[in-house]
């Protein structure tokens, strides 16, 4: 356990220190570190899930805090939780339709189960009831009202006392953090290899002789680019640099290495541009849960470029980037300001920047993000596939659980 | 150009039928002779009933009109004896619906679902499939009399789905499913109590401090947001509309004045001009229709399209049991609800007055809806109903 703590924190220094860059980057981190902290979990007899959902919680509260604005670290922290809410309940199903089986075939133990004061319910009805706490709130469990029952189960298992329940019980115990660890497992596979799934899709969204505009640099879009162009499409690209991190420079070296056409412009030339473009494709930082998109700072005046002129704006996110958060206020609180210092040399502007040298000083924001509202997004590409903003609350519903949106 | 149809003809022969405007408060629901019978509708296009008794709640009242009010209803021996019939048959569910609807806090599908319960208590079917007759009698009884309550239709909807999957194959005996179904449809009262508290607090993020919130209606959801933000020490301030012809405005505008809210009315016209010092816009909903749009009081489209056009955000804050399977098409594709208007002045006798007392506000124009099921996109309405329905 003090070894998963040290890491723990270790992790979280690194986080409030910004040493890790990039989504993909810190969701495989942060996966990784929440599998340590699930194997070394000390888990009880009963109720073990809730043990389970407990650390993770903690520890996923101590990493949202010290990156709020990395929302990939809050999204695979409930994807876990979601998993671990998952297998315990097929695990619950599986074990409900094994003691109906045995309640079947011995009479006696059919009244010593009623016997305990379990309500007389058929086993269907308790798996039913079960799912439907794992399920979000929705109009038919409106009437159903709270289902007490959900740990019943377990403790009615463990009253009835017969030599096979019991074995069945240890072995329950391992299986629920050994499935739990597979699908952790799984959902390191699926972060790392989100890349590949998307750029499977390129072929079906560039043509030949198109002209694509991207802004900044992200890996998943070189990735899409460059997978269209090993299917023999022929297009150019447009690259906006990007100020003020330029990196837009870094991809359109890229880009070119790869034997693609591209063309640097600046940011402000986006609109002039607009209309000799047959698409506009970037790449996200997160989805929020309405549709909306955050960003590196400059998108959301490509999309409303984009907009003006009835260009598709295509927007790339891996699944680990979907948030289920809505964003109240995304301008200023899912933002981050940056460092002065990439906009303004310090040494030549000293004296504006001197706050105490008398009236008037200059103020120098530099944001990190923009955010994109809905309904200026065409399409989202996603590893499962290409999605409608409005159809993001499902992607949602079944890679979350409603009990983790706060943490 | 406003004759999109030639069903104006048919409109003018209705509206040639005069139709009495005096409706004194004080008067009991209509008298139960009418009721016995099978003919709920005497008048082809009757004045709504749900409209009524929404601006008998918006009257400026006192309490003590408001215990005359209750005093008068409790006339009505169903309202108390609640466990034999009062003279064997009839009894009349809609007498039972109508005295819970007089009461001003009550939602409109509660009072549905405990009229409902009423007539389970007051059943004497032996199966769940008798009970279950009974009830698909009373529920249709009830949506017949008034057509154009939508929380009454879904409301009734609702209960009808919940009774119909809670079957006797999980119960031993018939006895034990009808008590948890009349269980929890008592419980529906606290459930809808619940969800505007639920509402309430998801809605309080997107209230900031310092935002001008604009409202139309009064929403016993929205004003429960309201509240809640100012407990929660939020400064902000509210423009309210008038909200003719039932003044709801003025009434909403004293009550937020109780809180120490800043308040302003605008009249309806005045919506546009004050649009640009808005924040967003907040209403209520009597219904929310399949396709993710919402029906409400008269004056909603209109303030949501310039809301739109000024890129302000249109919230809407409505219970989940205000989901109904509707999908209008256009504003004339719902049941004519209508209202008397009174424009102080008499009205010369050629010339027609628009009556309908509300509007269907399409999903396009609205930015979140907020309900006891989370916040949701419009586009997850229907999602919802699908998985209820079918």
């Amino acid at each position: 356990m003090p070894d998963v703590q040290s890491m723990v924190a270790e992790f979280v220094n690194k986080l409030r220190k910004r040493k890790i860059e990039g989504s993909q980057a810190t969701a495989k981190c942060t996966v990784e570190l929440l599998r340590s902290v699930i194997s070394h979990q000390r888990v009880p007899h009963a109720n073990q899930a809730a043990a389970l959902i407990d650390a993770v919680k903690a520890v996923g509260q101590q990493l949202v805090a010290a990156n709020p604005v990395e929302l990939a670290v809050g999204n695979v922290v409930r994807r876990v939780l979601h998993i671990i809410r998952e297998e315990d309940l097929s695990l619950t199903t599986a074990a409900m339709a094994g003691l109906d089986l045995l309640d079947a075939s011995d009479d006696d133990d059919i009244d010593n189960c009623k016997g305990i004061g379990y309500p007389a319910m058929s086993a269907a009805v308790v798996a039913a009831a079960a799912r439907s706490t794992l399920r979000p709130p929705s109009l038919q469990t409106l009437l159903e009202g709270t289902p007490e029952s959900a740990t019943v189960p377990y403790t009615s298992s463990s009253g009835a006392d017969s030599e096979s329940k019991t074995a069945d019980k240890s072995s329950l115990t391992r299986k629920l953090k050994h499935d739990v660890i597979e699908g952790v497992n799984q959902l390191i596979q699926e972060i790392s290899g989100c890349h590949e799934q998307i750029a499977e899709q390129a072929i079906e969204h560039i043509h030949q002789n198109e002209v694509i505009l991207t802004l900044g640099s992200s890996r998943t879009v070189l990735e899409f680019l460059c997978a269209a162009k090993e299917k023999k499409r022929s297009f150019r690209v447009f690259v906006a640099e990007g100020a003020p991190r330029y990196q837009g420079h870094l991809l359109a070296k890229e880009l070119v290495a790869r034997g693609l056409q591209t063309t640097v412009i600046t940011d402000s030339a986006v609109f002039a541009m607009i209309s000799r473009v047959n698409m506009v494709i970037i790449g996200a930082h997160a989805v929020m849960a309405n549709g909306g998109v955050i960003g590196p700072v400059g998108v959301n005046m490509a999309a409303l470029a984009a907009k003006k002129h009835a260009v598709p704006f295509v927007v790339l996110a891996g699944s680990h980037k979907l948030c289920p958060l809505y964003p109240h206020n995304p301008e200023v609180l899912l933002n981050e300001l940056r460092s002065p210092s990439e906009l303004l040399d310090f040494g030549e502007f000293s004296d504006c920047l001197d706050f105490g040298a008398g009236s008037g000083s200059l103020q120098v924001v530099n944001p990190t993000f923009d955010y994109v509202p809905p309904n200026l997004v065409s399409l989202f590409i996603t590893d499962t596939g290409g999605h409608n903003p409005s159809y993001m609350y499902r992607l949602i519903a079944d890679y979350y659980s409603a009990d983790d949106l706060v943490m | 150009m406003w004759r999109s149809s030639a069903s104006f003809i048919l409109d003018k022969h209705l509206n040639n039928k005069p139709i009495s405007i005096t409706h004194s408060i004080d008067s009991p629901p209509p008298p139960s002779a009418s009721m016995a019978d099978e003919n709920p509708n005497p008048n082809p296009n009757p004045i709504s009933a749900y409209y009524e008794t929404r601006a008998a709640h918006h009257g400026i009242v006192t309490s003590e009109w408001l215990e005359q009010a209750q005093a008068a209803v409790r006339r009505y021996p169903d309202h108390d004896d609640s466990v034999s019939p009062v003279s064997g048959r009839p009894f009349s569910v809609i007498e039972e619906f109508n005295s819970w609807r007089q009461q001003p806090d009550l939602a409109e599908a509660v009072a549905a679902i405990r009229a409902l319960a009423a007539v389970i208590r007051s059943s004497e079917a032996t199966t769940m499939m008798e009970l279950e007759i009974e009830l698909k009698k009373a529920s249709d009884t009830l949506k017949a009399w008034d057509t154009t309550s939508i929380s009454l239709t879904a409301g009734c909807d609702l209960f009808m789905r919940y009774v119909t999957r809670t079957s006797a194959l999980e119960f031993e005996d018939f006895n034990s499913a009808k008590s948890r179904v009349l269980g929890r449809a008592e419980k529906f009262g606290e459930i809808s109590c619940k969800a505007r508290r639920i509402i309430a607090i998801l809605s309080q993020d997107f209230i900031f401090d310092g935002c001008t919130i604009l409202v139309h209606g009064f929403s016993r959801v929205v004003f429960e947001i309201l509240k809640t933000s100012a407990q929660n020490k939020k400064l902000f301030r509210v423009l309210c509309t008038e909200g003719r012809p039932d003044k709801t405005g003025v009434l909403l505008a004293k009550e937020l004045a109780k809180l120490d809210i800043p308040v302003k009315l605008l009249i309806d016209s005045a919506v546009a001009y004050s649009m640009d010092e808005v924040d967003m816009v907040f209403v209520g909903a009597d219904g929310v229709v399949e396709s993710g749009g919402i029906i409400n009081m008269m004056g909603t489209y209109q303030i949501a399209l310039v809301a739109h056009s000024m890129n302000k955000p249109v919230y809407v804050a409505a219970e989940s049991y205000k989901f109904a399977r509707l999908y209008p098409l256009d504003q004339k594709d719902l049941e004519p609800a209508l209202r008397p208007i009174d424009f102080n002045v008499p009205v010369p006798p050629k010339v027609e007055v628009e009556r309908s007392a509300r509007d269907y506000t399409p999903p396009q124009y609205l930015t979140l809806l907020f309900t006891d099921l989370g916040v949701l996109t419009p586009s997850v309405v229907s999602d919802e109903l699908i998985q209820l329905y079918l």
